[in-house]
């Protein structure tokens, strides 16, 4: 039997619809301050330090778990492991012989032309916490925040491609917007042809769209997508994604690409956070794109 | 009366912060949508329980740690976590004297409204959450009703 246990049944609560409408008022006027003003991201910074403690203590015991499940793997996993990742390693180096040569030619090439010096970058690591931020929304929590020199806006990598942006920043932790996610945009390039689009999220972390090509555009399956650099938010020529399928509808002007993202979104646990040179990201090289939708900032929209 | 209050608030501010604790545990993406809302249920408890120990203070307090660790429009919940807080309050007499199947209905109810109230406001700001895993957390909500009732109960038993 459901029961509740207190005395208090007495039929008066005092001023019941005063609080209710003042602390409702109150919530409606934090809404608008934090909607239309940038006045609250201080104390929003503060809050997300208080709520740091809770998050930490859900994070943990996960962490344990896994620093456990590592500690405790065999000697031939890890033999395995050790073989593959020499193995990687190896292609990897035999990549990098020319980069060195490749870059001093490509700074070359650039200061023929008097155009701006590479983008160069900085990088920090962040770990993602184990933490569910929003059933519904593509988002994750990451233990580097404005203290560590996060920025809102900031490029987001994982080892595979680009992860997403920074949509918020706390003290200690940031909340990155995965590049699946339905409220977001990204400039992007075909590899293959040099053609400009814009990637956007379907909500669902395996899919990417690119909605904005024409029927006729020069895209195939197996067409890598990287960068395109434009709108400075992201650093130029990583790779987000592989076109899985194009399907070309003769009646509509417009074809649906399909995307496979580049970045592990579901998997990765560890992210890279990237510096642009700030005067760099202004001055990329921006030819005339009269087909194309011009390319916006990819900035959530909120 | 002064002492009354005063006992109760400790409960109340741990069971907030464990609903709050399991409102971030991380779940497999497929149980995620079905995640009832702890922390309101907790909330509603304590307007049921006593009121005059602050439950709307509370649903407002509470309120804003979601909208941090949700990361989403600061106001959001609190607002929504106030007005069904004092729809609780107002309600709690007859919630009393409810059968079980009453009281989850009623608690269904509530946890409905709580759940319009964030998709009105995620519309307002923008962020249009259209989604129908969205309404599955109040049925799950109000089922766990009666047992977060019972432990509540059994656990100042003691």
């Amino acid at each position: 039997m459901v029961a509740f246990r207190s005395t208090d049944t007495s039929g008066r609560t005092t001023g019941l619809l005063v609080r209710c409408v003042l602390y409702s008022l109150l919530a409606l006027g934090l809404m608008i301050v934090d909607k239309r003003y940038d006045h609250l991201g201080r104390i929003r910074r503060v809050l997300s330090v208080v709520a740091y403690p809770v998050q930490i203590a859900v994070s943990s015991p996960f962490d344990g778990w896994n620093w456990f499940r590592n500690s405790v793997t065999t000697r031939d996993t890890l033999r395995t492991e050790k073989t593959k990742l020499e193995a990687q390693l190896r292609v990897a180096q035999f990549r990098l012989q020319r980069y060195e040569a490749l870059e001093a030619e490509s700074q070359r090439l650039r200061a023929l032309r008097d155009s701006t010096a590479g983008v160069t970058d900085r990088f920090l690591i962040g770990d993602v916490m184990n933490v569910d931020l929003d059933a519904f929304r593509e988002r994750v929590l990451v233990d580097k925040g404005a203290s560590d020199g996060v920025y809102v806006g900031q490029a987001v990598l994982d080892s595979g491609g680009v992860f997403g942006q920074v949509a918020r920043v706390g003290e200690l932790t940031s909340e990155v917007i995965l590049v699946s996610d339905a409220a977001h945009a990204i400039p992007v390039q075909i590899n293959r042809t040099g053609l400009r689009t814009i990637a956007v999220g379907s909500g669902d972390m395996s899919l990417l769209k690119l909605p904005y090509l024409p029927t006729s555009a020069d895209i195939i399956a197996g067409d890598l997508l990287v960068t395109s650099g434009l709108g400075g938010g992201f650093p130029a020529g990583y790779p987000v994604g592989t076109v899985a399928d194009v399907k070309r509808d003769p009646a509509q002007s417009l074809a649906d690409v399909d995307v496979k993202p580049a970045a592990a979104l579901d998997r990765s646990r560890e992210l890279l956070f990237v510096w642009l040179k700030p005067q760099a990201a202004e001055a990329l090289p921006q030819p005339a794109a009269p087909k194309t939708t011009p390319p916006k900032p990819a900035a959530p929209k909120q | 009366m002064m002492r009354d209050t005063r006992i109760r608030r400790l409960p109340m501010a741990l069971s907030a912060l464990v609903a709050l604790a399991l409102a971030v545990l991380p779940l497999p993406s497929l149980l995620e949508p079905l995640r009832p809302d702890f922390l309101v249920l907790v909330v509603f408890y304590w307007c049921i329980e006593s009121p005059r120990a602050g439950g709307l203070g509370l649903a407002f307090v509470s309120g804003l740690a979601l909208d941090v660790v949700h990361g989403v429009v600061l106001g959001q919940h609190a607002l929504a976590l106030t007005l069904m807080g004092a729809w609780a309050t107002h309600l709690r007499l007859r919630i009393r004297v409810f059968s079980v199947l009453s009281q989850c209905l009623t608690i269904f109810a509530l946890l409905t409204g709580y759940q319009f109230v964030l998709f009105w406001v995620d519309g307002a700001t923008g962020n249009p959450v259209t989604n129908f895993g969205r309404w599955l957390a109040p049925f799950i909500g109000a089922l766990l009703w009666p047992l977060l009732v019972n432990a509540f109960s059994n656990f100042r038993a003691r």
